[in-house]
């Protein structure tokens, strides 16, 4: 059962003069398994923070429809279970962690939650300054507060915007092992960061959404494979080697894209040109190469492709 | 009860911020100005001379509760218009900052409707002018009563009075702050409330001196739906001099305002719910 549902989802904000004004999301249709880490990545300006607003009722999408843990997200009982962290997080400067994480249980209805808050607040590492005023934090500081907040309540659905977004290179780590934590026990969780590393690590699926339209959406090991890229070591004539379907060429290694079969039939017309193989072997893409693909994909696509 | 917790913790917020504690200041030293500065002698019942830091401002003999009544009335005034004019300064920054990008979302994405979030900012800052307008006006007739032995709660009753009277200058800066996040368009669309509604509140007198035609008709239409301010403040002061107050005009002028408030209210909510953030 899908936590996350959008089916045609778009978004047109309206000009300063009230007509439409620019485009975030042009039919976004997305679904997010229960249980399962989601990983949303795109350029700037791609829609994915309006997606993610628009999936909390924050904005209110222009048509399509977007559900949440299968009810509407504007339901406050659906609300109540689900926890979000967004992009860029004002907190009350005279309140504490304590206050602000006091108030939002009470919002949410958690009954006493004294002990979750110091809990949560011990979690993300906040402890310590969990009586002082946040308004002397820094932003890693206030960014954990937000998450703190975002975990209340061990909520089913986790929307994070930029969780990491100001942290030291030890507390990323601290958070991907409590994000971990968070899917074993059995949450959802839909991840939206510039930092693909760290998506990478904690998302088994991504969507990769570009100027408002989900380009590509699947499992990690699927996307990285879409194309496989092959790196290969031959001798000979070069100009017969590029001719053959390679490019490159520095050193003897050259480079080819493509499936195995397109691969090999590459390699025969190499051979016959009289080249010789000396290794073959297949690249790892990283979630940085699977992107810019994709966005190179899509620029080709459109008619006079992207400036 | 969604609305109740918003409006709590904009009176927990309300504790830090500058603007209310220096009006908490302020009508601390007032009464604190009172408590040492004025002298009451009262003797069998009737005041025999008033001393304002050791200054004698009255030497006739007149019944205590009849020569309290300009004190009461000045009280009523001052509460009135001297708190509303602080109240639109102290609270205009609380709905900006309530939709401040990154505060907003959050607050949206808890489980709590946005009319609830509207209605309990409303309702906090209402709580927070009625605590203000309260402690003045009550403090004012423990004063006195202290110093004379008067019991006249109509302070307390003005100070309801003047809350009232916030109620639609209050829903019109909120209104004012979901158009455009702005703490001073939120006190300058606040202040206009309150003048339209002095003159409103005196259209009657005012209309006459237009000649009869086109021109005081059209006064009188622009006015017709404002809150009576200034009609909510005479009567405000006639109560905390515990003189009679005519029922119909004074229940007309309230339920004008609360009819008023509730109007605006209504349409801010409107514009918040299909508004983006």
């Amino acid at each position: 059962m899908a936590a996350i549902e959008a089916q045609g989802l778009s978004k047109t904000y309206r000009g300063p003069l009230g007509g439409a004004g620019a485009v975030a999301l042009r039919g976004v249709d997305l679904r997010v398994e229960r249980g399962t880490a989601f990983g949303l990545i795109g350029p700037n300006g791609a829609g994915k923070t309006t997606f993610v607003k628009a999936l909390l009722g924050v904005v209110r999408p222009t048509a399509g429809r977007v559900s949440l843990l299968g009810g509407d997200p504007d339901d406050p009982a659906v609300r109540r279970r689900v926890g979000y962290l967004p992009e860029r997080l004002a907190l009350p400067p005279a309140w504490t962690p304590v206050e602000i994480l006091t108030s939002v249980a009470r919002l949410k209805r958690l009954g006493p939650a004294r002990a979750e808050v110091a809990r949560r607040l011990e979690e993300v590492g906040m402890a310590e300054a969990a009586g002082r005023k946040v308004g002397g934090f820094s932003k890693g500081m206030k960014q954990r507060v937000g998450l703190a907040g975002a975990l209340l309540g061990s909520p089913e659905v986790l929307v994070l915007d930029e969780p990491t977004d100001g942290l030291d290179p030890l507390a990323r780590v601290e958070v991907r092992s409590l994000l971990a934590r968070e899917l074993e026990r059995g949450a959802t969780l839909l991840l939206n960061s510039h930092l693909l590393s760290e998506t990478e690590r904690v998302c088994g699926r991504i969507g990769i959404l570009v100027e408002g339209r989900v380009v590509r959406q699947g499992a990690l090991p699927d996307l990285r494979s879409a194309l496989p890229r092959w790196r290969v070591r031959l001798a000979g004539p070069a100009a017969a080697i590029a001719a053959a379907g390679f490019s490159g060429g520095g050193q003897g290694s050259w480079a080819f894209e493509g499936e195995a079969l397109a691969m090999n039939a590459a390699l025969d017309r190499a051979r016959a040109a009289g080249a010789l193989v000396l290794e073959v072997a297949q690249e790892s893409k990283d979630l940085e190469a699977v992107l810019a693909e994709a966005v190179g994909a899509e620029a080709s696509a459109e008619p006079g492709g992207r400036p | 009860m969604s609305a109740l917790l918003v409006a709590a913790d904009l009176l927990r917020e309300a504790r830090s911020r500058r603007w209310t504690l220096a009006l908490a200041g302020a009508v601390t030293l007032v009464l604190a100005a009172v408590a040492v500065g004025l002298r009451l002698e009262v003797v069998d019942g009737a005041l025999a001379a008033t001393r304002l830091f050791g200054g004698s401002l009255d030497t006739d003999i007149r019944s205590v509760d009849v020569a309290l009544r300009p004190f009461f009335a000045a009280t009523s005034w001052l509460v009135f218009f001297g708190g509303t004019v602080f109240g639109v300064v102290a609270v205009s920054d609380f709905a900006p900052s309530m939709l401040a990008p990154g505060r907003v979302e959050s607050l949206l994405a808890l489980p709590v409707r946005r009319w609830q979030l509207l209605l309990g900012t409303f309702l906090g800052v209402e709580a927070l002018v009625l605590g203000g307008a309260v402690y003045g006006g009550g403090g004012m007739t423990l004063l006195l009563l202290a110093k004379t032995g008067v019991w006249n709660p109509g302070p307390v009753l003005a100070a309801a009075m003047a809350a009232l009277a916030f109620a639609p200058i209050y829903a019109v800066m909120l209104g004012a702050a979901l158009l455009v996040r702005s703490a001073a368009l939120s006190a300058a669309a606040g202040f206009l409330l309150l003048l339209a509604g002095v003159v409103a509140g005196e259209r009657g007198p005012i209309a006459s001196a237009f000649e009869p035609g086109t021109a005081r008709a059209v006064f009188l239409a622009l006015t017709a739906p404002l809150p009576r301010l200034t009609a909510l403040a005479r009567a405000a002061s006639d109560l905390a001099q515990a003189k009679p107050v005519a029922a119909g005009p004074f229940l007309g002028s309230a339920l004008g305002a609360a009819l008023f408030a509730s109007a605006a209210l209504s349409l801010a909510a409107a514009r918040f719910e299909r508004k983006d953030f």
